[in-house]
């Protein structure tokens, strides 16, 4: 029998500082590393197990494009993140997933896409840009809006450096507050939105960050005439087991961990809590 | 109400019913000791009526109201093993458990039956939970119907008592110096050929006695009963006032106690638990009830006021999208909720409440 609760093991290869706080582990399964062994999508996310303090859902932040090995950015926030922060290369941990139902890229291609990031909400998105950047031509425009709180907060700062770079792919970034050595925009993410060209009628606008940051850019897009379809975001929820048995992510009879956690702005909307 | 009754008389024993001489009832019992564990009705400290593990027939409990705890722990163990972790982060070794023994339920009352078959119905549905399939496969139901409702009991309105159509291998009925069994499953079947010479087929006249008795405990639910059809009607389309939510829940102490005695819930938190030299990798119980049950990492709590947890356990039990999903409201009417909650927001008193427009205040 598939064991819906028994995890996979994994071994962490690799972990990388982002932010003081926050850091991206490589991980590879120990039953075998090739690709096929763990298909997933953009957007769906895995169940980790630091096993004797217990398991916690982080989503996948590498693309299906590069399988080798798979990613995760987690900040310490409690007890399992801070047992994740004291594991390094070479230490095993548990596995579970893919869960949820991830980004629907048939429905983005041919599509202007915009990603808006707030914070620790780029790593949700960061698989998906890399999905589209490696399959660049089948997509329009692509613009990545990114915001943190300070300039120490932003994570993937070389990937930034790279995207940047990039002429296929427009970056705006911006802080809430400044420090000493940073040059660029100071304010909230949607004042990004008076530095590019939006095109509601031909964009999918993927919006991922704090809830107090997606609701005012939320609000601003549909001010700027983009349809509630068109405005996706993967949502936040305490999750416990991942396959909508315990409940805890439920809203309404819908389950973020299986009916989600991508939905249209649309539905969020309609869901009661 | 009469021609409902007459529509559920007559139809006793799927698979064939059954009589026993209370006198060799003891003797049964002993057999069914010999297939597994029997669990069963016992006394309980300050005669608290306990489901619990027998190992004389002496123990096994016949006359009682239902036990405060349901047993629905057979299925759902406070703590739910789920798989033994050992070694260190240098490497994990992982090993499920192993099946279940056999276990009899013995003496299940109708509701408690009911919520087990809820249960056994959110489990299977969608994604298979093979933790609870695992403890379901070794499991034997027996019931004993009610001819008497309980005080606080509503089980006519949920379908789940006082007798039952379906849902346990043998249903058993108090006839005074016969005790009738019906046989639910080709295990109850298997179960009363096994007990060699004690049981014969049921008589007619028993079987029209079992009917009469069902008859006459229906009618004498009197006013206690919940009309769910209009709430869940007002529940699912959003057309409760967010006011008397918050009237409501006033009288919540959010001590949780409504969900841990439910026969129907079942949410639940994963944790690791020390044991003897591994750990654990369990589910316990936990309650929609409780703040932190939405509690995100980063602070955020989308259902931070009371109002919106009550409001959540009752949507997840009484609105039409989970009545499509579950195949029945969330609710088998024992009224357990009725008896442990501190202030009153139990099922009759909330569904009314919702029906009429006006808490009782």
């Amino acid at each position: 029998m598939d064991d819906l609760y028994l995890p996979r093991l994994a071994r962490i290869t690799e972990a990388r500082d982002e932010t003081p706080d926050t850091r991206t582990f490589v991980l590879r399964l120990r039953d075998g590393s090739v690709p096929g062994t763990l298909p997933f999508v953009p957007g769906q996310f895995l169940e980790l197990s630091v096993f004797g303090c217990g398991e916690a859902p982080f989503c996948i932040a590498s693309s299906p494009t590069r399988p080798d090995a798979i990613e995760v950015t987690v900040r310490r926030t409690g007890q399992l993140t801070d047992a994740l922060h004291a594991l390094g290369p070479g230490d095993e941990i548990g596995l579970r997933g893919p869960c949820g139902n991830g980004f629907d890229l048939s429905s983005a291609r041919g599509k202007d896409l915009v990603f808006v990031a707030g914070g620790i909400g780029l790593p949700p998105l960061r698989g998906l840009i890399w999905n589209v950047l490696d399959e660049r031509e089948q997509f329009g425009k692509v613009t990545v809006l990114y915001g943190a709180r300070t300039p120490s907060d932003l994570v993937y700062k070389n990937e930034l450096a790279d995207w940047g770079r990039r002429d296929d792919l427009e970056l705006l970034v911006t802080v809430d507050r400044a420090e000493p050595g940073w040059e660029g925009n100071v304010g909230m993410v949607p004042i990004l939105f008076d530095m590019t060209e939006l095109r509601p009628a031909t964009s999918l606008v993927y919006v991922c960050g704090p809830p107090i940051m997606i609701r005012f850019v939320v609000q601003d897009l549909l001010m700027r005439g983009f349809a509630e379809d068109s405005v996706i975001s993967t949502l936040e929820r305490m999750m416990q087991c991942g396959v909508g048995k315990c409940n805890h992510c439920a809203i309404g009879h819908r389950y973020v961990c299986r009916d989600g956690p991508v939905f249209s702005y649309r539905q969020i909307r309609e869901m009661v809590e | 109400m009469s021609d409902q009754n007459s529509a559920r008389g007559g139809k006793a024993g799927p698979r064939g019913a059954f009589a026993i001489e209370r006198s060799h009832i003891d003797d049964w019992v002993s057999t069914l000791l010999e297939r597994g564990e029997v669990i069963a009705p016992t006394a309980g400290c300050g005669g608290d009526v306990l489901y619990a593990p027998v190992s004389t027939p002496e123990q096994v409990r016949w006359e009682f109201s239902n036990s405060l705890h349901p047993p629905k722990e057979v299925l759902l163990p406070q703590t739910d093993p789920l798989f033994d972790i050992r070694g260190d982060r240098a490497g994990w070794q992982l090993a499920t458990l192993p099946p279940q023994s056999p276990r009899i339920l013995l003496n299940a009352r109708s509701c408690d039956v009911s919520g087990l078959q809820f249960l056994r119905r959110v489990h299977a549905s969608d994604l298979e939970d093979p933790a609870f399939l695992r403890r379901d496969a070794g499991l034997t139901v027996i019931s004993l119907s009610c001819p008497m409702p309980c005080p606080q009991g509503f089980c006519v309105c949920c379908d789940a008592g006082p007798f039952l159509d379906d849902g346990f291998d043998i249903q058993l009925t108090d006839l005074g110096e016969v005790m009738l069994a019906e046989a639910g499953s080709a295990n109850g079947e298997e179960l009363v050929r096994a007990a060699g010479g004690w049981f014969r087929p049921a008589s007619e006249e028993e079987l029209s006695r079992r009917c009469l008795l069902e008859a006459l405990a229906i009618d004498s639910f009197g006013e206690s009963t919940c009309h769910f059809a209009s709430a869940m009607r007002r529940i699912s389309t959003g057309r409760v006032a967010d006011a008397l939510w918050d009237t409501m829940s006033d009288w919540c102490f959010e001590c949780g106690a409504c969900t841990l005695v439910c026969p129907t819930c079942y949410c639940f938190s994963i944790k690791d638990r020390r044991g003897d030299g591994a750990w654990q990798r369990c589910r316990l119980w936990d309650s929609c009830q409780y703040a932190a049950f939405t509690l995100e990492a980063s602070g955020h709590n989308p259902r931070s006021h009371r109002k919106d947890r009550v409001k959540r356990r009752f949507y997840h039990k009484v609105s039409a999208q989970y009545y499509v999903r579950d195949k029945s409201v969330g609710c088998v009417g024992c009224g357990r909720c009725v008896t442990v909650c501190l202030g009153t927001t139990d099922m009759p008193a909330v569904v009314a409440a919702i029906r009429k427009g006006v808490w009782h205040g």
